[in-house]
């Protein structure tokens, strides 16, 4: 129904919009995707592919125009890792961070930069390759002012208008502005205070000074870093204490590319580290030639009450490196999201499926939605929410078009080798851990394989996938970090034990079985720490040094017995005899004869493999027979025999 | 007998003073001891070197023990007093001996009688030689109940290894009980088995109780009740106390005053109340019951309608734990009772299960899947690929059109079903290496998954059939070497083949063309058309396309095709099948359809009538979903066999089997074969052996009486007897549900038990999200300079791992 209605209105809308490129014109689109970043370039991608009427609007004159001034210091840190040994296109996204997903085998990032860590330049260039060669539609040079709702035929839609007044009218409006606004603290004195985004990037500048940095994120250790060679002293002050990228495992806490301050601090080389809340400083300016006194006096700074106070002596600079908001003031009150409850306000807040709380028909993308996933996984960075993007457009397929989120359609009995498929090379659920996951629903003999599902949304799965529930249940699969009790780089870091995998500390594939979907309620409950609610029963995978899931022991049985446990089904594989056997010798025979040999697809193996089951005692011998009939017995019998005069040899001797 | 021993052993008391009852004796005290006619256990040493010492410590352990049962521990120091035969020889030192006197009973070698428990248990067994009975097989058992059967009751002891703990509280008991019960004691795993343990192969010690002289008719079994409680003096005693104590106790009582023998043994009490009216009732339930419970649970049954009953109406039953108070509840089954106990009550017995599970756990490493594990075991095997063309996403595409005929296997290394197959798919390709035109090629999809996506390859392993300008063909059959090497070859045959005239049409049907694929399948099927305008044909083709390496057919659309169908109740269009030369063909009317429908028609009647039913053609003919009329015939094709088969073909073709699916198993060809009839009917009879199996109806399966000759008249009366409901079924074919082969591994258990809160919901009133701690974490105060510690807590959150 709404579908139709959507399509009467881009056709009316259309035609009032032609012709008309002065003041007051109108343009209408099915989706607006606002801003050129790496977010809405994504989601402009998958529009073109599936045809729809979008346009993105770009207020300057090239794509990704944050990286032509971030990071200031011009190099990036997601990971460039162009040889991974591995020739998985799927595999090698999980170590190639910048790149954006599309069809293209060569449209990526490498073809750019070769660099580790690239230069900053290089993402703009690449972005924009991106856009000619899929031939994405941008319309740069529109500054949009002010986004206000409306009601299109009874659903709410976004009007938004540039700064020559074209009025842009949007059944969809999809959010990709990025963090633009600098994270700014009031306090007194913070007028003197330099901010990142306007430093000098010229090292010289600093030379012999004394240099207090707010903040302890990897723009502040940026800093730190390019003027550690020049300044004389460099501190930095932020509330919490500095958060290692390689002890948390979030990519948007310190990374070790940035933290060379670590060590001229811990080697006392004049350089250190201040925890203390922003609001409570001050800072003044101490004029050289004995002006005029102000209102601080020496009663005044906490130097004079403790004389070892840390932060007594004078700095040159102050710098102000504490991050970015989202811009919420183009936002008209009609159609301005909520402030997340998150990430201390900075981001609009929005629902498990990245639609603005309370602003139906606007999708929050990119870095802007992290709140999601903030501190915890990587949806503010470009290797994860690539793929959130992915998902929401098929939200959007769904909901719009009613196109359903793709399925693939399993028999029960190739369900462990998909899942150990995608355990080994998914890329989406490997960089969105905790928040992407796979969903299998349980169809009986059969199931439909769903990817990289927001997890949190899986209480309004069947209205947002489209896919009908059953009352068979359904698998989760995520992969996730683990407890994270031990020492990062100490003894025990690692499991090996399948047994413990629940153990395991490192990015490890988890499996949630539940009867019935979790419930909001359920989810809202979940055990702390936790993606999902607490299933029927969990399996997780132990955790690999190789990330290869995929030995028989340690991996594959464990997982079998699982998917055992949840289907309460034999899921072993047999050779076409044992099925032959079991086919004439059980009415019901095992699963994987059912789907493979009675479909005529039994795996016949050969005698050297035989050999080896029937050493095994797994499958039954008859070969062996001498004299039809007596032999297991006989040969049971001498077994037994044996024993017998084994233990009266004790008595006679 | 015993009696005897305690007699002597309250003698030995008395005149035993010294503190310790290893006695030491002087060739004059060995010499008066030849003559008292007692026991003893003596060892005759000469020095003492280490192990020498550790076993006079325990033989100073088992004087103390045996002196309870009149048995004196002797030792005699050789160097000092030289006993002859004793003190001289190899022998000494290493052996122990007992006497009855001057008899010697039995000698022991020091290594078997190693310590007090090996003494004692040794030593008793010799004394009780007579009583103990000592079986092995389940039917020396069964002699032995039977003699016991009204007379006594038996104990029955499995002891795996002898002289441990649980052989001398076996022994302990039997000197004891000797005269009350038979004991009889056994060793191997037959006897496990035939006492219905499910695994005989743990070295776990049992007992069972075998009430053998209340059993009413002595063709009765004796019915058997195994003690749950680990073997040792106290839990024998108080088990054989239970077993003495009366099935079902009755009072007139509440139930906290009713005193029975089992509240001072520790078990708990089932109390059942009974009710005037349905006493009778009442009285059965609680046999039942007490049968089922018997050794665990005592059960009492307490009349209402006496005077000091108190209990309120609402309950119908209570149960009383050692050391608690009476509980009381409302029996609804005597099931749930049962379960009741059995899962929740007798924990403690469930603990011992968890210990040995966690045994069983180490069990979990090994694979219980034969592909798996016979994949597994040829992992140090580098597979030989080179007549296989490793596929990359470059090579692909010009590799599948190079070829008249490209096979593609798609596969997972990792995926032990692909790589049992690889095994076969490199054999076929060794087969038809140097074969013009037929190429065979891999493709690793853990490598190249864009390329199994592109295929929509979604079942592993595939095999697709590539030719040039035409879509891929799905490989559906067997996947082994026979079957694929057999698909590959037909695949060559243009299909259909067009005839052009009726000289061709014979020579399509009797072979002549494409001889050399006979041996790959001697069925040919023809299209018979009026003219090449019929619509049928177009279909047809199709039909062929699809079947193209399955089936060879021919096609002869032309004005003489008529001549082929004169005389037959069919028209044209027409379907002949030739099943090998020289056999008369079969002809079936071919109605328009679409290709689908007509590949399945053809299938259909490809089918043999009288199949020998292989590994590999089984599921073809199971499809038809009819009863199994089966016949064995043995390796050597006897007369017998022959005779048999020509029997039945001649029923076949009087049209009298039509409801059956007549076949036959060569257990040469086919050895699983054997184990089919084993399973059936739990032994391989002389063969030829007739087998009539209703896979989809019935469970039952009967056997043809071999003592009748296989004749057709025979078969059809035996026929006639089983459908009659007049014969006996020889065996059943189970309907178990392939349930998980292993108990489930519960990760969720284990974090409740080693983290309790790790796992559990959070309760409701709590905040969501741990977006509460960032708050806290943010207003740190100032200076505070600690990196964050782990937290040793799993249930407090990492400061990054909140949502």
């Amino acid at each position: 129904m709404s579908v139709i209605l959507l399509c009467v209105l881009s056709l009316v809308l259309a035609g009032s919009g032609t012709g008309l490129h002065g003041r007051n014109a109108s343009v209408s689109h099915e989706y607006c995707v606002l801003g050129a970043g790496p977010a809405g370039l994504q989601m402009g991608y998958f529009l073109s592919r599936s045809q729809r009427d979008y346009i993105i609007l770009e207020r300057n004159a090239g794509p990704g125009s944050f990286f032509q001034i971030y990071p200031r210091h011009r190099k990036l840190i997601s990971i460039n890792k162009i040889y991974t040994g591995r020739r998985n296109k799927e595999f090698n996204l999980r170590h190639d961070w910048n790149s954006l997903l599309s069809d293209r085998p060569n449209l990526l990032f490498k073809r750019i930069s070769q660099e580790l860590y690239p230069n900053a330049d290089d993402f703009p260039r690449y972005l924009s390759t991106f856009v000619k060669e899929l031939g994405l539609k941008v319309k740069y040079g529109a500054d949009i002012g002010r986004i206000k709702a409306s009601d299109f035929n009874g659903n709410q839609g976004y009007i938004l208008t540039d700064q020559n007044g074209v009025s842009y009218q949007c059944s969809v409006l999809l959010v990709s502005t990025g963090l633009w606004v600098p994270q700014q603290v009031d306090f007194l004195g913070s007028d003197l205070v330099e901010g990142y985004e306007s430093i000098p990037t010229d090292p010289e500048e600093f030379k012999d000074q004394a240099v207090l940095i707010l903040g302890k994120g990897n723009s502040a250790f940026e800093t730190a870093q390019s003027i550690l060679g020049r300044a004389s002293r460099i501190h930095l002050y932020s509330p919490s204490p500095v958060r290692l990228a390689w002890q948390t495992h979030y990519v948007g806490d310190l990374r070790a590319v940035n933290n060379e301050l670590l060590d001229t601090y811990q080697l006392k080389s004049l350089d250190g580290l201040v925890e203390g809340r922003l609001e409570d400083i001050a800072i003044v300016r101490r004029e050289k030639d004995g002006g005029k006194r102000r209102t601080v006096t020496g009663q005044n700074l906490p130097g004079f009450h403790t004389d070892n106070f840390s932060l007594r002596q004078p700095y040159d600079r102050v710098v102000r490196c504490l991050g970015f908001r989202f811009n919420f003031s183009i936002f008209d009150g009609s159609a301005r999201p909520p402030q997340s409850s998150g990430a201390r306000g900075r981001l609009p807040g929005i629902t498990a499926w990245y639609e603005g709380r309370g602003m139906p028909n606007m999708f929050v993308l990119g870095t802007a939605a992290h709140s999601r996933d903030y501190r915890m996984s990587a949806g503010g960075f470009v290797h994860g929410f690539r793929y959130t993007v992915r998902a929401v457009h098929k939200i959007l397929e769904q909901r719009y078009h009613n196109i359903a989120w793709p399925a693939t359609k399993l028999p029960i009995s190739q369900l462990q080798s998909w899942i150990l498929r995608r355990v080994n090379e998914a890329s989406g659920l490997y960089q969105m851990f905790g928040v992407l996951g796979d969903i299998i629903l349980l169809r009986g003999s059969y199931c439909e394989y769903l990817e990289e599902f927001p997890l949190q949304a899986v209480p309004q799965l069947s209205a947002l996938s489209g896919q009908p529930l059953t009352d068979h249940g359904l698998l989760v699969l995520v992969m996730q970090y683990g407890l994270n009790r031990t020492d990062t780089l100490g003894p025990g870091r690692a499991e090996s034990e399948w047994t413990k995998a629940w153990r395991s500390n490192f990015l490890h594939p988890v499996l949630y079985y539940y009867n019935t979907l979790p419930t909001d309620k359920d989810m809202r409950q979940r055990p702390v720490g936790w993606p999902l609610p607490r299933p029927e029963s969990v399996h997780h995978m132990v955790e690999d040094f190789l990330t290869e899931w995929d030995q028989p022991i340690s991996h594959s049985q464990p997982l079998r017995r699982f998917l055992e446990h949840c289907l309460q089904t034999d899921l072993r594989a047999f050779y076409a005899e044992s099925c032959f056997l079991l086919s004439l010798t059980s009415r019901t025979p095992p699963l994987f004869c059912r789907q493979g040999y009675l479909r005529k697809q039994g795996i016949v193996g050969n005698s050297h493999l035989w050999q080896h089951a029937r050493e095994a005692g797994l499958m039954a011998d008859h070969h062996g027979h001498i004299t039809p009939g007596h032999d297991t017995s006989v040969s049971e019998y001498l077994k037994h025999a044996d024993a017998a005069v084994v233990s009266t040899m004790n008595f006679d001797l | 007998m015993c009696i005897v021993y305690l007699i002597a052993f309250l003698f030995s008391l008395t005149s035993e003073q010294c503190s310790s009852k290893l006695i030491e004796d002087s060739s004059q005290s060995f010499m008066e001891r030849m003559h008292t006619g007692k026991t003893s256990f003596i060892y005759f040493g000469n020095h003492v070197n280490p192990t020498i010492k550790l076993f006079m410590e325990q033989l100073e352990m088992s004087a103390d023990a045996l002196q309870d049962y009149g048995i004196s521990v002797v030792k005699v120091n050789c160097s000092e007093d030289a006993i002859a035969n004793y003190c001289t020889g190899e022998k000494l030192m290493t052996k122990a001996y007992l006497f009855r006197g001057s008899e010697v009973l039995r000698s022991f070698d020091i290594d078997t009688v190693f310590d007090v428990n090996a003494i004692v248990s040794h030593v008793l067994f010799s004394v009780l030689f007579n009583e103990v009975r000592y079986v092995h097989t389940p039917a020396e058992l069964l002699r032995v109940e039977s003699a016991a059967k009204q007379n006594s009751d038996i104990v029955v002891g499995h002891i795996p290894v002898l002289g441990l703990p649980e052989h001398r509280a076996l022994m302990e008991a039997a000197f004891v009980y000797g005269t009350k019960y038979q004991f009889v004691q056994t060793t191997g795993t037959l006897v496990l088995k035939h006492m219905g343990v499910v695994d005989p192969s743990s070295s776990q010690a049992w007992l069972w109780f075998l009430h053998c002289k209340g059993v009413s008719r002595r063709s009765d079994p004796c019915p058997s009740i195994p003690m749950r409680k680990p073997l040792n003096t106290i839990n024998i005693h108080t088990f054989l106390q239970l077993m003495e104590a009366p099935l079902v106790t009755e009072a007139v009582l509440d139930p906290s005053d009713v005193d029975v023998v089992h509240m001072h043994l520790g078990v708990p009490v089932l109390y059942l109340f009974s009710q005037l009216q349905t006493q009778q009732l009442d009285w059965a339930t609680a046999q039942t019951l007490a049968l089922q419970l018997r050794g665990e649970v005592g059960v009492v049954v307490i009349h209402r309608d006496g005077p000091n009953v108190k209990t309120s109406l609402k309950y119908n039953a209570a149960y009383r734990l050692p050391q608690e108070d009476v509980k009381y509840f409302t029996l609804n089954s005597a099931e749930g009772v049962v379960k009741l106990f059995k899962e929740e009550l007798l924990q403690e017995h469930k603990f011992e299960d968890e210990e040995e599970d966690e045994e069983h756990w180490s069990d979990l490493d090994i694979l219980d899947d034969e592909v798996s594990e016979s994949v597994y075991r040829d992992r140090d095997l580098m597979l030989d690929l080179e007549s296989v063309i490793e596929l990359t996403s470059d090579t692909f595409q010009i590799t599948v059109t190079q070829n008249d005929i490209t096979v593609v296997l798609f596969y997972f290394k990792w995926d032990a079903v692909c790589m049992a197959f690889i095994q076969s798919y490199i054999e076929v390709a060794d087969a038809l290496e140097g074969m013009n035109g037929v190429k065979l090629a891999a493709v690793n999809c853990g490598e190249w998954t864009d390329i199994c996506s592109d295929h929509n390859v979604t079942s592993f392993p595939t095999v697709l059939i590539y030719r040039p300008m035409a879509a891929a063909q799905l490989y559906k059959g067997m996947l082994g070497t026979k079957s694929l090497h057999r698909f590959i070859l037909l695949s060559l045959v243009s299909n259909p083949y067009l005839l052009s005239s009726s000289a061709e049409v014979m020579s399509f049907l009797e072979g002549d063309l494409y001889s050399k694929h006979m041996y790959l399948t001697p069925v040919r099927v023809l299209g018979l058309f009026s003219s090449t305008h019929d619509m049928g044909v177009t279909s047809f083709e199709e039909a062929a396309r699809l079947l193209r390496g399955e089936t060879i057919l021919g096609l002869f659309a032309h004005k003489e095709a008529e001549q082929w169908v004169e005389g037959l109740s069919v028209n044209l269009p027409a379907l002949l099948v030739s099943r090998s030369p020289g056999v008369p063909y079969e002809v079936y009317s071919l109605p328009s359809s679409s290709p689908t429908d007509l590949v399945s028609l053809i299938k259909q009647v490809e089918l043999d009538r009288f199949p020998e039913l292989t590994v590999e053609n089984l599921p073809w003919y199971l499809e038809l979903g009819k009863p199994l009329l089966l016949l064995f015939i043995g390796k050597e094709d006897s007369t017998e066999s022959m005779k048999a088969l020509a029997e039945i073909k001649q029923l076949l073709s009087s049209g009298q089997l039509d409801s059956f699916l007549p076949c036959w198993i060569h257990l040469g060809r086919t050895p699983v074969g054997r184990s089919i009839l084993e399973k059936y009917l739990g032994f391989v009879p002389p063969l030829p052996v007739l087998v009539m199996s209703r896979l989809k109806t019935g469970e039952e399966v009967f056997l043809f009486p071999p003592e009748r000759p296989l004749m057709a008249k025979n078969i059809l009366q035996w026929i006639h007897d089983v459908e009659n409901g007049q014969e006996q079924p020889a065996g059943l074919i189970p309907d178990g549900k392939w349930g998980p082969p292993v108990p489930f591994f519960d990760f969720l258990a284990i974090m409740d038990q080693e983290a309790p809160t790790y796992a559990a919901q959070r309760a409701p009133k709590m905040k969501t999200g741990g977006r509460e701690d960032h708050r806290e974490q943010k207003h740190g105060t100032p200076n505070q300079r600690q990196t964050p510690h782990p937290s040793p807590n799993p249930q407090a959150p990492r400061q990054h791992s909140e949502l």
